[in-house]
């Protein structure tokens, strides 16, 4: 198989995710973890963000909802949200939420709103981004992966 | 003589991690599993670390790294129920919030440093450093 156009798209996504903001140097810490031990670290890890998020997006939501709102919980879930996703380096995600627990701290139900909008389409575009650079990943196999990950 | 006081040299760190997060404990067993030379031991919440530190005794472990927001007790709490029991264990507090106030109620209760999420590998040799660990 030839490997060298596979990994020019890799490569390529990889720099888009990174140059784009969805992505910061968090993420590269967790390929420099993954090794012949735990080959597929960071997929597990991503894999594990994204379960948790869902779940917290669906409990911000309902916290939301709830009135009288209570910020004080509302911030609680956005830093559990907010340091999961910096544990990936999804740094839009982040500073998302940086600006959600900023609208709790001013009692601002709408800013809220919004930006749980935000967070939510953020989510999305990045779960579909990663899914796609982990299939080419998937395609150049461990071996390969661990020849190159360093380039 | 030389084999003993090499044996010695290289005993293990053992570190106790408070941490209810899943993911940031996965990620804090492959950095310290990545440096070697660490025996983890984790609680999930501040009132389970207390205990393990009562129950292991002062020396039980060279490097506490304790998460701030937890169910059940915090990590301030927690720090300061641990310094009440006479340990000295170096404590460092992790929030994803670098606030001053988080920090200073860390260091307030107890805790020898801050460091903010996510650790990483500088973050950790770091702190290794600082507390002669490394």
């Amino acid at each position: 198989m030839d490997y060298s156009n596979l990994w020019r798209q890799i490569f390529s996504m990889k720099k888009s995710l990174f140059d784009q903001g969805y992505l910061d140097e968090q993420y590269n810490q967790l390929e420099e973890l993954q090794d012949d031990s735990s080959p597929n670290f960071v997929e597990e890890v991503v894999a594990l963000f994204f379960k948790d998020s869902s779940r917290l997006l669906t409990n911000i939501e309902q916290a939301l909802e709830k009135y009288p709102q209570d910020f004080y919980r509302l911030d609680s879930l956005v830093h559990q949200f907010k340091g999961s996703g910096s544990s990936i380096g999804a740094l839009r995600m982040k500073n998302e939420c940086s600006m959600f627990k900023a609208h709790c701290n001013d009692r601002n139900l709408e800013g809220c709103r919004r930006s749980l909008q935000k967070m939510k389409r953020e989510h999305a575009t990045l779960k579909q981004k990663l899914e796609t650079y982990f299939q080419l990943l998937r395609q150049v196999g461990p071996r390969e992966r661990a020849v190159n990950s360093r380039k | 003589m030389a084999g003993a006081a090499a044996a010695a040299e290289r005993r293990a760190i053992r570190v106790l991690l408070v941490e209810d997060e899943e993911i940031h404990r996965v990620l804090a067993r492959a950095l310290l599993r990545a440096g070697g030379g660490v025996v983890l031991d984790e609680a999930g919440n501040g009132a389970e670390a207390v205990r393990r530190v009562r129950e292991g005794g002062a020396g039980a472990y060279d490097l506490i790294l304790t998460d701030r927001q937890m169910p059940v007790m915090d990590g301030h709490e927690a720090t300061r129920q641990i310094r009440a029991l006479g340990v000295t264990t170096p404590i460092v507090g992790l929030s994803s919030d670098c606030l001053a106030a988080d920090v200073d109620a860390f260091i307030k209760a107890g805790a020898d440093d801050f460091t903010p999420k996510p650790l990483s590998k500088e973050k950790l040799n770091r702190i290794l450093a600082k507390f002669n660990l490394a």
